[in-house]
Formats: C-alpha cells, structure tokens, sequence
C-alpha cells in the first residue's frame, strides 16, 4: 500500500508543480499586491469564464480578451496607459471608463483589484 | 525456439500491462479514499479534470440532442425569451455590460457568459441543456419549470445574443413599467417585514 501512496503523492506534486509554474511569479517593479492571492480571488469573480488566463484552469474562451502577456501591453481597454491604477480601475468599473463595452461590473473589492492585477501584470 | 520467444514477449506485455493497470488502480482508490482531491470550490481542478469532464458534457449533449426536432423561431420568441432569460438566467450567467449576481461568480465550473453560447451550441443542444440542466455543475433543469414555449424562447434569445449590444440586451430584458412598480412594492414590504 505504500509504493502507490508515495507515487500518488509524487504525481500530485509533480501537477501542482505544473499549475503553479504556467503564470509568472514576479510583478513588475512598483506594483503592489500579492500576486498569487489575486489568482485566488479573480477565479471568485469568474474572470476566467470570459477571459483565456495563463495559469489559470477553465474552458477555451473568447469573450473577453485572452489576457496572456498583459504585462507587455501598452494600452488596456483600448485606450487607457497600460499601469496598476488603470487596470485596477477598469477591473473595477469598466463601463465607467467606457459605457459601451460588453466587460460588467462584477463588484471586485479594492483589495482584491490590487491584488488581481498584481497577477495578471506578471503575465508576460 | 521462436514460439517460447513470441509466448515470453505475451506473457510479459500481459503481466506488465497487469501491474500497470493494478498500480493505477490502488493509486487512484487512495487519492479518492484519503479524500486529497480538494473538492472546494475556491481551489481549482486540476486542468486535465476540467478538460476532461467539459468534454465529456459536450459529447453527451451533442449525442442526447441529436433527434430533437427546432419549431421556427422569429422575432415574438425573442422578444418572449428577453423576459424568461430575465427572470431565470441572468442570475448566474449575466448578459452583455450586465454581470450576474454573486451566486454565480464563485461558482465551479463558473456558469459563464451566453454570449458565446451560440458558436458553441446548436439550437437543438441549447433547447436540451435548458431542459435537462448538466449533472454536477449546477445547471438546473427547466423541464418542470418552464413551458415548452419559453424554453424555446430562451433559446431563441441566446441565439440573438452574440448581435446584440448593451443597450439592446438592457432594452429587451427591461421589466415592463406596471412589473417593475409591483416588483419595487414587494421588495419595499419585504424589506418592511424585516424590520
């Protein structure tokens, strides 16, 4: 009963290993939050049903923008300067910064939103 | 001399397939039985049990709606299937610019948006999925719930979701005026009761 116990474990290890590798694990300099509870939090507001995420497990989706190599972007959103305050704002409040866009509001807290793209600005 | 040969190679591929298969087998009992498998749902499945279990779900439904038969669906099913979306759907999957109540944000699987639902799904496999829900992922069934006619209102509207804007979806999924005051009187003295 030990050898598949030892093994299962390995395999178990060896897939978190996997998971966890897929997203970048360092934000730029200057960004504040914790990368690696945003990941957490933004699968509590089903980013990943609308948006492809590195790192991130959920279905092949085209809805919203896959957001791999967020960090390189120079705009969001179309117009608005790609830094931290920005992305928090439109995560917050998109249709604030554009009342036409399809992107809810899904009610994220400030502390999450800094956290949040404090992950998605390690996508590079 | 080539018949032992050919009897060795079968007899070790059968035992080595034997072990393999054993092995898998106790691995997988312990996994479930130790209970590792963190059923919560704010840790995420493993990618290839999501993959797995998502494709499973879309040769199901491709293969149980294979026979049912589409009635014509116009303008008047839209317009109807605004209200039932409305008042049965957006709840958990949302609608352009509106996002769903918090019930379905932290759901998993997460329910997701409709919008695409139409490049996904043919209207026969929409009108099935309504009416039987999905297993284990929190898809309901509307069979007893709603009439035959709204759900293929529902479906109709779906399949008009991908042209439509905000403002369109807001437009068709408004509460008429007189429902609107009834359903602002009820909560006014719901939340009376409260009190």
């Amino acid at each position: 009963m030990k050898a598949p116990r030892i093994l299962a474990a390995t395999m178990l290890a060896a897939s978190a290993c996997l998971l966890a590798g897929c997203g970048g694990t360092k934000p730029p300099p200057g960004v504040v939050g914790d990368p690696q509870l945003g990941k957490l939090a933004l699968t509590q507001y089903a980013c990943q049903s609308c948006h492809k995420i590195p790192g991130v497990v959920g279905s092949d989706t085209f809805v919203g923008r896959p957001l791999e190599g967020l960090a390189k972007r120079p705009f969001i959103a179309g117009n608005l300067l790609n830094n931290q305050p920005n992305l928090m704002h439109w995560i917050r409040d998109p249709q604030a910064i554009d009342p036409t866009t399809a992107m809810p509001n899904v009610g994220v807290s400030e502390k999450d939103a800094r956290n949040i793209s404090a992950y998605l600005l390690t996508l590079d | 001399m080539p018949q032992a040969q050919t009897r060795l190679i079968v007899k070790t591929a059968v035992l080595t397939l034997l072990i393999a298969g054993g092995l898998s087998a106790a691995a997988g009992l312990v996994v479930w039985r130790a209970g590792w498998y963190n059923i919560g749902a704010t840790s995420p499945h493993l990618g290839i049990v999501y993959k797995g279990l998502e494709q499973a779900m879309r040769y199901s439904v491709q293969h149980q709606a294979r026979k049912v038969p589409v009635p014509a669906l116009g303008q008047a099913e839209v317009v109807r299937g605004g209200a039932v979306y409305r008042d049965n759907c957006a709840q958990c999957h949302g609608g352009p610019g509106v996002a769903p109540d918090i019930h379905g944000l932290s759901m998993q699987p997460a329910p997701g948006p409709l919008v695409d639902a139409p490049m996904r799904w043919q209207s026969r496999e929409l009108y099935w999925i309504t009416r039987h829900g999905v297993k284990m992922s929190g898809m309901p069934a509307w069979e007893f719930h709603l009439s035959d006619a709204d759900t293929w209102a529902v479906v109709a509207f779906i399949n008009r979701m991908p042209a439509m804007t905000v403002r369109d979806y807001k437009t068709l999924t408004a509460m008429p005026p007189a429902q609107d005051q009834a359903q602002a009187h009820d909560q006014a003295q719901a939340q009376g009761e409260a009190r």
